[in-house]
């Protein structure tokens, strides 16, 4: 028992990552019917972001402001670096492009990510960078029940993220904006024949997909401990998978896909083996697909004559 | 459908990223791609021509890119540093082309064939992995290509089925032993070792299991890929009553997780890492202990001057650079000994000269002299204990 609710812990932990990272995905898609390859990088840079804060704060162990504030203005300086970043990514990538044949935004949108890789590769070199958290809060401290341990930093990253797919479920469904870019994705020219500014919905989309995934980017530094410039390609790829898992193109189905993967690498590497963990979530990915093509919560395309 | 075609796209576009070794070629390739192989007495040089300097190429297999940078930039930058103090000390030019093979066996059997292809090259310092060693080998043997691995350990290499190559390091059959003793001299009852699923790797946890079962230690295995970015649920998997979690792995920030993870979650068995966590600045992980293939340079009087050299242009370096220096010297001796004799240097004459090398001293702190399947004779492993994030050379 311990141990299943460990491995769930550990599940959830990589799942709200994942998830915060697969709306990013579902949310351009749902709009755009783009796929944004290089929002992994926008995390890995939202990583880096937060590692800048942490590093002209003074470090981990010395740092110049409270242990609080420290991580909160990490947490904002990665979402902020991403924000501009995905905002320019879509100005000067796709938007040019959005007329353009399917598969041309979706090139362009690869090369923006080995574009991003190889700028991390040579503005912070090959090295790993720890967030070194265990100077920050103690490893050990935390909700321990019996031989079950939860760590503080766990329940921080998992806490937050919830709150913050809850605030976007709050944004999608009651604010002015959300109607907007709901209307965008259901039909993105009828949406514009009605008068929504559909660019500027479209940069609102990009804006707040980065800004989780850079929010992701510095909890995987605060949990997991190490970034470095590669980081981006696997987490986005899973996160991928999370959004088409889910449905991609619904924020939900996003949500639900990334706490899937993240629990299915956890309780395959707990309970089967980490051999086979990748094996096991891309075989999931296939059931699914196979079963509902559209995904757990997406809806079936429909064609419009 | 019409995502599952874009899935589809996605699949082919990422297969084909893939495949894209790039070697960088610094120097005018010779035009006709055919391997010289004409023995050194043939192209003697006649009395009364201008002298010309001695040249040639070596090429450079490491991991410059990729998530084995950390590794693979270290050990570029001795390859350098080895071939431009050899040009400055012997007036040679000898040229040095990069190859990235991203630790990768796809990417390094991309790479062999283009460093074949270019006639300028006579020896080739790396790949760095096992793994890429099996990908490369026949070809290097079909092409008579010399190569000199900085790092692969994996025991097999050497057992004759690729002639043309060399190592500096010793193999898992001394380092897995060397592990296993160890941990059953410091009384170890329970071990769990974890392989990361490369050639290397599942090499050394053969090497260890049986000489721990031998010592009536229990042990429990299970394996994770390199990629992994979460090790929790394994360590999970790690009983409370373990005493030592080995590692044998290549990628020191994993292994530096992997420990943080452990204490999260209040275990407290020791971690023993293989030479390839040796990495004083990711892998910190107080009181783990790390088999070294070479002893810490820094520590050698008279190696001084070539750590301080090497600082001052790149900063600072863990055990893999040195190897790498002390096989591309190999190599650029190899083929400085053929212009000095007044041969013209052709990889066959290198192969030669390499097989035949006999260096009474080194910068690993030992006489390098290859025996017949190409390993060095009486190479040994360190083993270092972390301690106050210092590596110490761990004496008993």
């Amino acid at each position: 028992m311990d141990f299943f609710v460990q491995q769930l812990v550990n599940g959830l932990t990589l799942g709200s990552v994942y998830a915060l990272i697969a709306l990013g995905y579902s949310m351009v898609y749902g709009i755009l019917k783009l796929l944004n390859f290089a929002h992994g990088e926008v995390y890995m840079m939202g990583a880096f972001a937060g590692y800048g804060v942490l590093t002209v704060l003074g470090g981990a162990g010395s740092a110049v402001v409270p242990v609080p504030l420290l991580i909160l203005l990490m947490v904002l300086g990665g979402a902020a670096v991403s924000t501009v970043l995905g905002v320019a990514i879509e100005r000067f990538a796709y938007r040019p492009l959005r007329r353009s044949p399917r598969i041309a935004p979706l090139i362009s949108a690869i090369g923006v990510s080995f574009f991003l890789q190889s700028a991390a590769l040579l503005l912070f070199s090959a090295r790993f960078r720890t967030y070194d958290t265990p100077s920050m809060i103690s490893p050990t401290t935390g909700v321990v029940i019996g031989p079950l341990r939860i760590s503080l930093v766990r329940i921080i990253v998992i806490v937050s993220a919830f709150a913050l797919m809850a605030g976007l479920t709050l944004l999608v469904s009651r604010t002015k904006l959300g109607k907007a870019m709901r209307a965008t994705a259901f039909d993105l020219e009828g949406a514009a024949m009605m008068g929504i500014d559909v660019d500027k919905v479209i940069v609102a989309t990009f804006a707040i997909g980065s800004a989780l995934a850079g929010v992701a980017g510095v909890m995987v530094g605060l949990v997991f401990g190490r970034i470095f410039h590669f980081m981006g390609f696997i987490a986005g790829l899973k996160a991928f998978t999370a959004a088409v898992v889910g449905g991609i193109g619904s924020i939900p189905g996003a949500m639900l896909g990334g706490i899937l993967i993240g629990m299915a690498e956890a309780f395959s590497a707990g309970y089967i083996s980490s051999t086979f963990q990748n094996v096991i979530v891309f075989g999931i990915l296939i059931v699914v697909l196979l079963v509902k093509p559209s995904g757990l919560l997406g809806r079936p395309e429909l064609v419009k004559v | 459908m019409r995502l599952l075609a874009v899935l589809a796209a996605f699949a082919l576009i990422v297969a084909a990223c893939g495949g894209d070794g790039d070697a960088t070629t610094t120097t005018a390739a010779a035009g006709d791609t055919t391997t010289t192989t004409a023995p050194p007495d043939d192209a003697t040089t006649t009395t009364g021509e201008a002298p010309m300097a001695c040249s040639g190429s070596i090429g450079v297999m490491a991991p410059i890119t990729g998530p084995a940078a950390s590794i693979g930039v270290e050990q570029l930058n001795w390859a350098k540093l080895a071939v431009d103090q050899f040009n400055e000390a012997n007036g040679t030019e000898i040229a040095l082309v990069e190859g990235d093979t991203q630790l990768d066996p796809a990417q390094a059997s991309t790479v062999a064939p283009q460093f074949v292809s270019d006639a300028g090259i006579l020896a080739v310092v790396g790949p760095a992995g096992s793994q890429e060693i099996e990908a490369v080998g026949a070809i290097f043997a079909d092409a008579g290509m010399p190569f000199i691995s900085m790092s692969a350990t994996r025991t097999d290499l050497t057992d004759g089925q690729y002639p043309t190559f060399f190592r500096v390091v010793p193999t898992d059959a001394d380092q897995g032993p060397t592990i296993a003793n160890f941990v059953a001299g410091m009384g170890g009852t329970k071990v769990f070792i974890v392989d990361d699923q490369t050639s290397y790797s599942t090499g050394l946890t053969e090497a260890i299991i049986p000489v721990l079962e031998a010592a009536d230690i229990e042990v429990t295995t299970d394996s994770v890929s390199q990629d992994a970015t979460d090790f929790s649920s394994l360590v999970s998997n790690v009983s409370d009553d373990t005493d030592w979690v080995i590692l044998p792995w290549q990628i020191a920030a994993n292994a530096q997780l992997f420990g943080q993870q452990l204490a999260e979650q209040g275990k407290t068995a020791a971690i023993f890492g293989s030479d390839g966590l040796f990495s004083p600045n990711d892998f910190t992980i107080e009181g783990s202990y790390v088999s070294a293939f070479a002893p810490d340079i820094t520590g050698i009087p008279e190696s001084a001057d070539l750590v301080e050299a090497f600082q001052s242009q790149y900063g600072d370096f863990g055990t893999f650079g040195p190897p790498t220096f002390a096989a591309a010297t190999i190599a650029l001796e190899a083929i400085y000994s053929i212009c000095q004799a007044g041969g013209e240097p052709d990889r066959a004459g290198v192969l030669e000269a390499v097989a035949a090398t006999d260096q009474a001293t080194s910068v690993l702190g030992q006489p390098i002299v290859f025996n017949e399947s190409g390993d060095v004779e009486g190479a040994v492993f360190f083993i270092f204990q972390i301690q106050d994030g210092e590596y110490v050379l761990f004496t008993g």
